[in-house]
């Protein structure tokens, strides 16, 4: 139900889009054009995280800028490295769109529209808060419903999709973000994370698309650990005081 | 008194522990720092070990009932703290490992900026 036509709110905002991408050669020109398309003054910029395949060449001739990470450092720290370069270069809004297409880039422009109206520090474009024919296996369903339960009770606010990469976050968070990211399977505790500092989240229904190509990384086995290893780290998050500051702070 | 055969053998094996941690410090193939805990720990044990009689009134304030037990016990806490340090110290270098890949990449993209920058821009010579 994406809207249609630009959005051009950013052109006095200034407002990069942040695109980590794993080999997803297939499937990132079309969410770079997409992009660009959707948010014409935004900048955009691939972070490919050690790739094997073109992504890199492919994101640059899709117009984005590409920063390569040497190996693979995971979504977590590929995300902050967009956050960091969004926090030096003074950007006031950053877009996190997931490299493998399953986001609808029209509806950028609907997570900004709320986070420019200023309702949230953080807008996160959920699958679950409307029923819109995206259908999950039911296994990931109980997984993804345990742990939108879990953080929900530790936040203290209802999530109906913990896990989505679908984000625009102003500067506040953005800052926060480029100086502490968790690194792994980021966005459940960030979740948190942005709660605890006393930032105001915000969910939007948005669309889902299936992946355009590439296999998702995600089996039985690994959605267990992944659950555990997120219920741990967001259990731990609550013992401590403050994310830790002065840590992996770019200043160029 | 000639000691008993598992004492002479625990002693022997300290030592080689010994003696290898010190070697491997010093052709430098372990850093002083993280040869600590290892020397520490060998020592300890070697002086258990010769030790006897302390071994002997030590060992049953912990429960245990044949002493040479307790220099096992010993050599067991010790490696654990031992990994558990070690761990930590894994944990501290993929942090550093991380944020230098991400200034890395941050770095090469801003060269490749302004490599094309000074390409296109006139020649002022």
């Amino acid at each position: 139900m994406g809207r249609s036509g630009a959005m051009n709110v950013s052109e006095d905002t200034k407002t990069l889009v942040i695109i980590p991408a794993y080999n997803e050669e297939e499937s990132l020109a079309r969410v770079v054009a997409g992009v660009r398309a959707a948010v014409p003054g935004a900048d955009v910029v691939v972070i490919n995280d050690g790739s094997h395949d073109r992504t890199p060449l492919i994101a640059e001739h899709a117009g984005a800028t590409v920063v390569s990470l040497p190996y693979n450092l995971g979504i977590g720290a590929a995300m902050q490295t967009g956050f960091m370069l969004a926090q030096a270069g003074g950007y006031q809004v950053a877009v996190q769109v997931d490299g493998d297409g399953q986001h609808d880039p029209g509806e950028i422009g609907v997570l900004l529209e709320r986070l420019l109206a200023g309702e949230a520090d953080v807008v996160v474009g959920s699958r679950y808060l409307e029923k819109r024919g995206y259908i999950t296996p039911w296994l990931r369903m109980l997984g993804i419903k345990i742990l939108a339960g879990y953080v929900s009770t530790l936040a203290g606010q209802r999530f109906s999709d913990t896990t989505s990469g679908f984000r625009a976050s102003n500067r506040r968070a953005l800052q926060l973000c480029a100086m502490n990211y968790p690194a792994d399977y980021p966005e459940p505790e960030s979740l948190l994370a942005f709660r605890k500092m006393g930032l105001g989240v915000l969910e939007v229904a948005v669309s889902m698309n299936k992946r355009y190509g590439g296999q998702s990384s995600i089996t039985p086995f690994w959605s267990a650990y992944y659950m555990i290893k997120v219920i741990l780290a967001v259990s731990i998050l609550l013992l401590r005081r403050a994310p830790r500051r002065g840590e992996s702070t770019y200043v160029p | 008194m000639f000691p008993d055969r598992l004492t002479l053998f625990v002693s022997v094996a300290a030592f080689g522990l010994l003696l290898l941690v010190l070697e491997m410090v010093r052709r430098r193939a372990l850093a002083e720092k993280y040869s600590l805990l290892w020397l520490l720990m060998a020592g300890a044990i070697l002086v258990l070990a010769l030790a006897r009689p302390a071994l002997d009134r030590i060992a049953p304030v912990l429960g245990i009932y044949y002493a040479p037990s307790a220099l096992f016990v010993a050599g067991f806490v010790g490696l654990l703290v031992i990994l558990l340090y070690f761990s930590a110290v894994i944990t501290q270098l993929t942090r550093q490992n991380r944020i230098a890949a991400q200034q890395l990449g941050i770095l090469q993209a801003r060269i490749e900026t302004l490599e094309n920058a000074l390409a296109q821009a006139p020649n002022d010579d």
